[in-house]
């Protein structure tokens, strides 16, 4: 059961982010089912939990996918499922790269900003987590001041979804493609499971968001930040699952003779670096409006943007290894 | 009496008997001392071959000294070379060591300028890195305010960018 009411704090905050823009096909269906089997799984080990959704830059005359998921998920208490409707100006003033359509990871960060749980998972919404993953958070173990990496097995994408069980999941000969990850960073996929207490994760500030001319490696390039922060990087030991390669893989070859151009940004942007967001990082300046049941409206303002170009906001690891020192 | 017969040329029976005698005897000692003389001969010609051989034995000897000495001067000239050689290692050897103690120092040192150099090579390549993000950001924002200001300049003047007279 998530948790509920005016209770203490969950054990686990999920943020995702989406819109109801049917991105990558059936975007909502493939959502909605993988959050309604880790919802059960999670309920089933008695995990409390929170589900965190950030609807970013929604687009016009369309339903909000917030208010799409409270109807779906109309049984589950207001305070355990929140929804951050942001203001599309939001996506117009932060924008650094006008191919981007969708800053993934600023949006993410909304999530992070305010969540309530002990520990925040930041993932994807077509995810679903393994049986040992509900294992690990059923022990609650985890330890603060660990970032926890699961890789992501890639499941062939013509499978039936409709009915979709661990069955399915755990068929070895549903796995197309195991996302092997590898220390020190164990990045590859790395934004479909971020695992870190929330504490640090904000102190972390979340992902980058000095440099939003990509959104392609801000996942790993949040690993970097953690590792150059001296913040262990672990695999939790079990996999994540996925439904086919991603949009990704499935676009990545268009742009191989131009990747500058691509949706996501240049893939060959230097994502070594590390970054410190601002005070204001996660749009905590905006101000806030309910405007349905655990509904919450990021409402434009000037304030809660920080300035186009931040350079301090860039370090070499090595600086800041001299700075602190 | 004895003398006038002598004289005469007379001698008694018994004088001649021991004349005889002291013939005999002389003969028998002459025969001996013949005898004598014949191994004096052959033990002359012994001491004879002796003294050749060692004659020769002296002149082997003599010759083996010669090159004995020859050789102890060869000895001696090769003992002093090998010594000469010798104090030539030692001195090359403490040069050796001398050199082995300042290329290991230098190897040391070349060693820590390396790891220097290697860490440097790391800022300056984390700092390069760091830069080309800056520049990416400068570049991108310089793009966006380009737009808005095209937008922008656009909208107050009534022009349409398809007409080629914006901005």
């Amino acid at each position: 059961m998530m948790s509920g009411g005016a209770g203490p704090a969950p054990y686990l905050t999920i943020i995702a982010t989406g819109r109801n823009d049917d991105f990558g096909g059936d975007f909502n269906g493939r959502f909605f089912r993988a959050l309604h089997f880790n919802h059960q799984q999670l309920v089933a080990a008695g995990i409390t939990h929170e589900f965190v959704f950030v609807e970013w830059r929604p687009i016009d005359r369309r339903p909000l996918l917030a208010s799409l998921l409270a109807d779906e998920f109309a049984e589950v208490s207001s305070l355990s499922l929140r929804s951050f409707v942001v203001d599309p100006a939001y996506h117009d003033a932060l924008s650094l790269n006008p191919r981007l359509q969708f800053q993934e990871f600023i949006a993410k960060n909304v999530g992070i900003r305010r969540a309530r749980g002990e520990f925040v998972l930041t993932t994807n919404t077509d995810i679903y987590f393994s049986r040992g993953v509900i294992a690990r958070l059923k022990e609650a173990a985890l330890k603060s001041g660990v970032l926890y990496r699961a890789p992501r097995h890639d499941l062939k994408s013509a499978l039936d979804v409709s009915d979709i069980g661990w069955d399915v999941l755990e068929d070895e000969r549903n796995c197309e493609v195991v996302n092997a990850i590898r220390p020190p960073l164990f990045t590859n996929a790395s934004g479909d499971f971020l695992l870190l207490d929330r504490q640090t994760s904000q102190q972390l500030r979340g992902f980058n968001e000095i440099y939003r001319v990509a959104k392609i490696h801000i996942d790993g390039n949040f690993c970097v930040k953690a590792y150059a922060s001296d913040i262990p990087i672990v695999d939790i030991g079990a996999p994540v699952y996925h439904v086919g390669r991603g949009t990704l893989h499935a676009m990545r070859s268009m742009y191989n003779a131009s990747p500058g151009d691509a949706p996501w940004g240049d893939i060959r942007w230097k994502s070594d670096v590390v970054y410190d967001n601002g005070d204001g990082w996660g749009l905590g300046l905006a101000p806030e409006r309910e405007i349905d049941r655990g509904t919450t409206f990021l409402a434009f303002d000037w304030h809660a943007v920080g300035p186009m170009v931040d350079l301090r906001g860039v370090v070499s690891p090595g600086v800041r290894q001299e700075r602190a020192l | 009496m004895k003398r006038p017969r002598r004289i005469l040329g007379l001698v008694p029976a018994s004088g001649y008997d021991a004349l005889d005698e002291q013939r005999a005897k002389a003969e028998a000692r002459a025969g001996k001392l013949a005898q004598q003389l014949e191994e004096y001969k052959a033990n002359s010609r012994v001491w004879k071959n002796k003294a050749e051989d060692a004659l020769g034995e002296l002149r082997k000897a003599q010759e083996a000294t010669a090159t004995a000495q020859k050789q102890l001067r060869q000895t001696e000239k090769q003992r002093d070379e090998h010594w000469k050689n010798a104090q030539k290692l030692k001195e090359d050897s403490e040069k050796l060591r001398r050199l082995q103690q300042e290329r290991a120092a230098e190897l040391l040192d070349l060693k820590q300028r390396l790891a220097d150099s290697e860490r440097d090579l790391v800022v300056a390549r984390e700092q390069l890195m760091a830069i080309e993000v800056k520049l990416d950001i400068l570049e991108g924002a310089a793009n966006v305010l380009d737009g808005r200001t095209r937008e922008l300049v656009t909208r107050r003047s009534g022009l349409g960018t398809e007409s080629g007279t914006a901005v």
